[in-house]
């Protein structure tokens, strides 16, 4: 890609910047009296358009979850018309071939059940790189190997992983088989696409490998709160991470307790888990480190408005910027038709 | 009134009827109190259930709305399709005062992070705590679908027996007095009727004895 592209992509994705809602606008929702009162409040955000169009289809939530998940889509597919050249393009579709992951997952488990396909494709996140007549094909598959056999057919690379272990789930059937399959595939293929040394293979490298240490804690966590075997934890932990290698993880899951890892993560990037309130780390409540891991991210992510702005750094600081906006607005909508009340409301919004 | 014999062997019949009746009253009445103890010990558990029950989903139904929020409605969904449906109880019965009851075997249905279906990655801790919430409530529903049906058990018991000790206090045990008396009463009658009709026929008989004696003192004199 040329500078020029760049300078008009930047220029573009800085205006949308521009346009997000701050941390002031969003307290303004979250102090609104009920659902009707925000949704007219964003009717004076540029989510007006999204929300007008899902007004015409949906009343209430409904409209709110509607509206959010066309500005994603739009958001996507603006982001990705920006970006030209196809280097650039696929380094961008890594982002989003994590919600086709979960979309083959929901896929694969609605179909291990039986599920109808219009519960499954109602299920399924309006984003990723599958188009819609690919997804509404693999709904209406028989069962879990005809959805294979078909991604197989197509050519889709998320099969070889699903081929590899379909054996082995269906001989434990036990759908986790397939599930760890594709998500361990997703990393190590991202990672083998940004294993270059250009500055934007570099950025997706750095935000990958950040966000594989953040998964794996979440995962240590969760390992320890259950009492999962040792010798099984081994198996759920993601390679390449950029900080903790799977020894060191099976480090912090072998010392059983929460405080234990948080005292061993002390020198890394993550010891800012031992802020987190004692009665949490007593009340093993995971939610409140993923919470915090999760802002750590957005963080690094948004620090990414600082790097080159000739590279691809902008657009993914955007798109976590713009997805955690679209949380907050959820957060807010939800919690205001279930009457929660405002302070725990807030507790739930992440402001960077 | 029911056709009745006003014999003295009816009256002996229905006094034993009577005496039967009071008999199956009194433990009827004593079955009665000893189910409205058992009813009572229940309900004492049954109501502290529900308080934690309301608890628990209430509880639930926040965390299960925070998930919705934070981590979006497709992944909550999606997960839920990764999670095993069917669910199998061991139901047996047992016998409280002659009253059958269930006895639910307690399975606790709370599974760990693995046992959900589920990949941790891609799925979060809120969803693992909604999970366990909603778990936490359908363990409270199991116990309290034992406690529940022993106590609608208990109660039907407690009412039919109610209605059989109402039904013999009062409907057959007046009725059966009422016919003892009505017995009573046409035996005391007869027994009255006997007697002036003894006298009658004594006075009849004195009456001809008097006739005669005359007739033949008259023969005598003439």
């Amino acid at each position: 890609m040329i500078s020029v592209e760049y300078d008009y992509a930047n220029a573009r994705i800085r205006a949308m910047k521009s346009r997000l809602l701050d941390r002031k606008e969003l307290e303004e929702l979250a102090g609104k009296l009920d659902l009707e009162s925000v949704i007219n409040q964003l009717e004076e955000t540029p989510y007006r358009e999204d929300i007008e169009s899902a007004s015409v289809k949906y009343t209430g939530i409904a409209c709110v979850e509607y509206a959010l998940r066309q500005s994603l889509s739009n958001t996507f597919r603006l982001i990705l018309s920006f970006v030209k050249g196809e280097d650039t393009q696929t380094l961008m579709e890594i982002f989003l071939n994590r919600w086709d992951i979960q979309n083959i997952k929901t896929i694969l488990r609605g179909k291990n059940i039986h599920e109808p396909a219009n519960e499954i494709l109602e299920s399924l996140a309006p984003a990723g790189a599958l188009d819609d007549a690919t997804l509404v094909a693999l709904t209406k598959q028989l069962d879990v190997k005809a959805v294979i056999d078909l991604l197989a057919t197509w050519g889709i690379e998320y099969s070889r992983p699903l081929t590899q272990h379909f054996k082995e789930y269906s001989e434990r059937k036990d759908l986790v088989v397939l599930e760890y399959a594709l998500d361990k595939f997703y990393y190590e293929h991202a990672l083998s696409v940004a294993a270059g040394e250009s500055y934007d293979e570099g950025i997706i490298r750095g935000m990958l490998t950040r966000e594989i240490d953040v998964t794996n804690i979440k995962s240590v966590l969760r390992i320890i709160r259950d009492k999962v075997e040792l010798e099984d934890a081994q198996y759920y932990f993601i390679r390449g991470g950029k900080e903790l290698d799977v020894n060191k993880l099976s480090a912090l899951s072998a010392t059983r307790t929460i405080d234990g890892v948080i005292k061993q993560l002390t020198g890394t990037s993550y010891d800012f888990l031992a802020s987190v309130p004692d009665e949490y780390v007593k009340m093993e409540k995971i939610s409140a480190f993923e919470k915090e891991l999760d802002t750590f991210l957005l963080h690094k992510a948004l620090g990414l408005f600082t790097g080159d702005p000739l590279s691809i750094a902008l657009a993914i600081g955007y798109l976590w910027a713009k997805l955690n906006e679209i949380a907050n607005i959820r957060i807010i909508a939800l919690c205001k038709t279930e009457y929660v009340p405002e302070k725990e409301l807030m507790e739930e919004l992440v402001f960077v | 009134m029911e056709q009745v014999h006003p014999t003295r062997m009816e009256l002996i019949k229905k006094n034993g009827q009577i005496k039967l009746a009071e008999q199956g009253r009194d433990l009827l009445r004593q079955k009665m109190d000893a189910l409205i103890q058992e009813f009572f010990h229940i309900m004492i558990s049954v109501s502290k259930s529900r308080e934690e029950l309301d608890i628990a989903a209430i509880a639930a139904q926040r965390s299960l709305c925070v998930a919705e929020a934070v981590d979006d409605l497709t992944a909550l969904k999606s997960a839920s399709f990764a999670t095993k449906r069917a669910l199998t109880l061991d139901i047996r019965g047992k016998n409280i005062m002659g009253v059958p009851v269930p006895l639910v075997e307690r399975k606790t249905v709370t599974k760990s992070v693995l046992e959900r279906g589920y990949s941790m990655i891609g799925t979060s801790g809120r969803i693992d705590e909604t999970a366990e919430r909603y778990e936490t409530e359908l363990d409270l529903i199991i116990g309290l679908a034992e406690t529940e049906t022993s106590l609608r058990r208990l109660g039907d018991e407690i009412q039919m027996n109610r209605r059989r000790v109402n039904a013999l206090e009062q409907v057959l045990i007046p009725e059966l007095k009422r016919q003892a008396k009505y017995i009573k009463i046409a035996i005391g009658e007869r027994e009255r009727e006997d007697l002036y009709r003894l006298k009658k026929v004594k006075k009849i008989i004195e009456q001809n004895a008097k006739k005669k004696k005359q007739t033949a003192a008259s023969v005598a004199a003439a």
